[in-house]
């Protein structure tokens, strides 16, 4: 079964493929900075008509909670990435490299980047985890 | 030809750059043309109070200057930015106009970013999240290596979380970069040495990035063929006032170049090295870049024999592995040539702290855009211990 994205049920779905991968609890063990919100820029023509974003708890190699968020709450968390759907699709089926795409301008970080980049090897797995949730593009609907 | 047909890059333009003898007498002109009447000058004291550059630019200015910040810091920390901030609030602003080195057109970039978003400059560390242009920027580099006035980030230090911070954006480039030769005339040679090969390890490292791509290159290769012809001359004769224009050029060339291509192991190794034992990042990357290219002379395939034809070296492309090699050696000697350290045991830095620099290096940002990836700590201390 697919699920749409982004969505609660996808959200869940990525909580549980990031958990159950040992690769994830080893690369992200030195992650202690907190949340990371990815935001989806609005995009009423595939029926996205305000931001959504998917907020990741993550510490020690763990995601502790997992939730589907607007704009005002993403924006509180330390690490907020923001990208058109298009770039998060590319993202997901590894077309773009989340940093690679952060310093081209593809991708907007709020928060401290050194940190990011530091977790490279994490970074990859997450997308990696990403790739593997069953997803239902709007766009392809 | 070493573009695959997958090739895609951004290439963001640089400022518009006014070079010439006696450029810094446009200042007053170009901020006319910036629509700026009350700019914050921010450099440092040694500027304003050792040499004639400050005075002669508030001539230039012709009553456009509303205020002076003289408290740059090597490493600008957030307080004294927002210091910075304050003052331009206070007198109003409009513009800014650095005069210095990197610490000082980086201490603008984000004076230039808190005077148009409001509140405290690390209230906007992250990458492309400005949401748009900033107040006009006017740099004005006195030392030619950093490329600062070409580049899109400004790194300001955080004592308080003991760590380097980034605001990254294309609105950060400075509007105008001033490339006068007679504003690093007074530069003295180990300074000039230390800063060129800064600008000779932002174009070399560049040109080996997994960023790089055609127009990076063009920028990084004019730059070492520059370098070369122009450093030492810079070294021996400060006065020589059209090697000083030619190294500006040059270290605005490789700015651009490692703005859009960025850099790698080289400076990686430096950050740590400079973070640790807080060496000149200039000797440095002088001392270390030699054995950098020895390192990556298997991975980098024909850009090694354009690097080494840049340096004036004979290189075969059907060897590109001999052309890094020989293009490693002459690196070295032009070191010997201008007076720089060519071991990081001349440095006065222990060799026993070497592995602790292999492993915060493999924390730096820069070391992912390396030709190869390193994941392993012991591969940046063999770079370490050989130019121990």
């Amino acid at each position: 079964m697919a699920f749409d994205f982004p969505s609660e049920e996808w959200t869940q779905a990525y909580f549980n493929a990031v958990n159950s991968d040992p690769n994830y609890k080893e690369a992200g063990k030195t992650w202690t900075y907190g949340a990371l919100a990815f935001v989806v820029s609005k995009e009423p023509s595939i029926g996205l008509t305000e931001e959504k974003a998917f907020i990741l708890d993550l510490h020690q190699g763990v995601c502790r909670k997992a939730w589907i968020a607007g704009l005002e709450e993403a924006q509180k968390q330390p690490f907020v990435i923001t990208g058109t759907y298009a770039q998060w699709k590319a993202v997901m089926k590894k077309e773009l490299d989340p940093i690679k795409g952060m310093m081209q301008g593809k991708l907007k970080l709020k928060g401290n980047l050194p940190i990011i980049v530091k977790h490279v090897k994490a970074a990859q797995v997450l997308v990696e985890n990403c790739s593997k949730v069953p997803t239902r593009f709007l766009d392809e609907k | 030809m070493d573009y695959g047909a997958d090739l895609g890059f951004t290439f963001v333009h640089t400022p518009k750059v006014i070079f010439g003898e006696n450029a810094l007498a446009e200042v007053g002109t170009l901020l006319s043309d910036l629509k700026a009447s009350r700019a914050l000058l921010v450099t440092d004291r040694f500027l304003a109070e050792k040499t004639e550059l400050v005075a002669r630019l508030r001539k230039a200015a012709a009553g456009r200057i509303a205020g002076e910040f003289l408290d740059v810091v090597p490493d600008p920390t957030a307080e004294s930015i927002d210091r910075a901030s304050e003052l331009a609030r206070r007198v109003g602003a409009d513009a800014v106009v650095s005069l210095g080195g990197g610490s000082a057109i980086d201490t603008g970039k984000g004076l230039a970013v808190v005077l148009t978003e409001g509140g405290r400059v690390l209230d906007h560390e992250g990458y492309h999240a400005l949401p748009k242009p900033l107040v006009p920027h006017l740099a004005i580099p006195t030392t030619a290596g950093t490329g600062s006035e070409m580049t899109m980030v400004t790194v300001i230090t955080d004592p308080a979380r003991g760590q380097k911070t980034f605001i990254g954006s294309y609105f950060l480039h400075p509007a105008v970069a001033v490339l006068d030769p007679t504003c690093t005339r007074d530069l003295p040679p180990l300074l000039t040495a230390a800063t060129g090969m800064d600008a000779m390890a932002h174009a070399v490292e560049a040109l080996f990035s997994t960023l790089r791509q055609p127009f990076s290159d063009a920028c990084a290769l004019a730059a070492i063929r520059t370098i070369m012809a122009f450093l030492p001359r810079s070294v021996r004769n400060g006065a020589d006032l059209l090697a000083r224009g030619q190294m500006l050029i040059a270290a605005a060339q490789a700015g651009s170049a490692f703005s859009n291509a960025m850099v790698s192991l080289n400076h990686a190794m430096v950050h740590s090295l400079g973070a640790r034992f807080h060496k000149h990042h200039g000797t440095l990357n002088a001392v270390l870049l030699p054995h950098t290219m020895r390192f990556f002379a298997p991975d980098v395939g024909e850009r090694f024999v354009w690097v080494a034809q840049a340096m004036g070296v004979a290189a075969s492309p059907a060897d590109p592995v001999a052309a890094g090699l020989a293009a490693a050696d002459r690196m070295d000697r032009l070191n010997a040539e201008i007076g720089l350290p060519r071991r990081l045991s001349e440095l006065g830095i222990p060799r026993e702290a070497l592995a602790e620099v292999a492993e915060m290096a493999l924390s730096d940002g820069s070391i992912i855009y390396s030709p190869r990836p390193i994941a392993e700590a012991a591969e940046v201390l063999s770079v370490l211990e050989r130019a121990y």
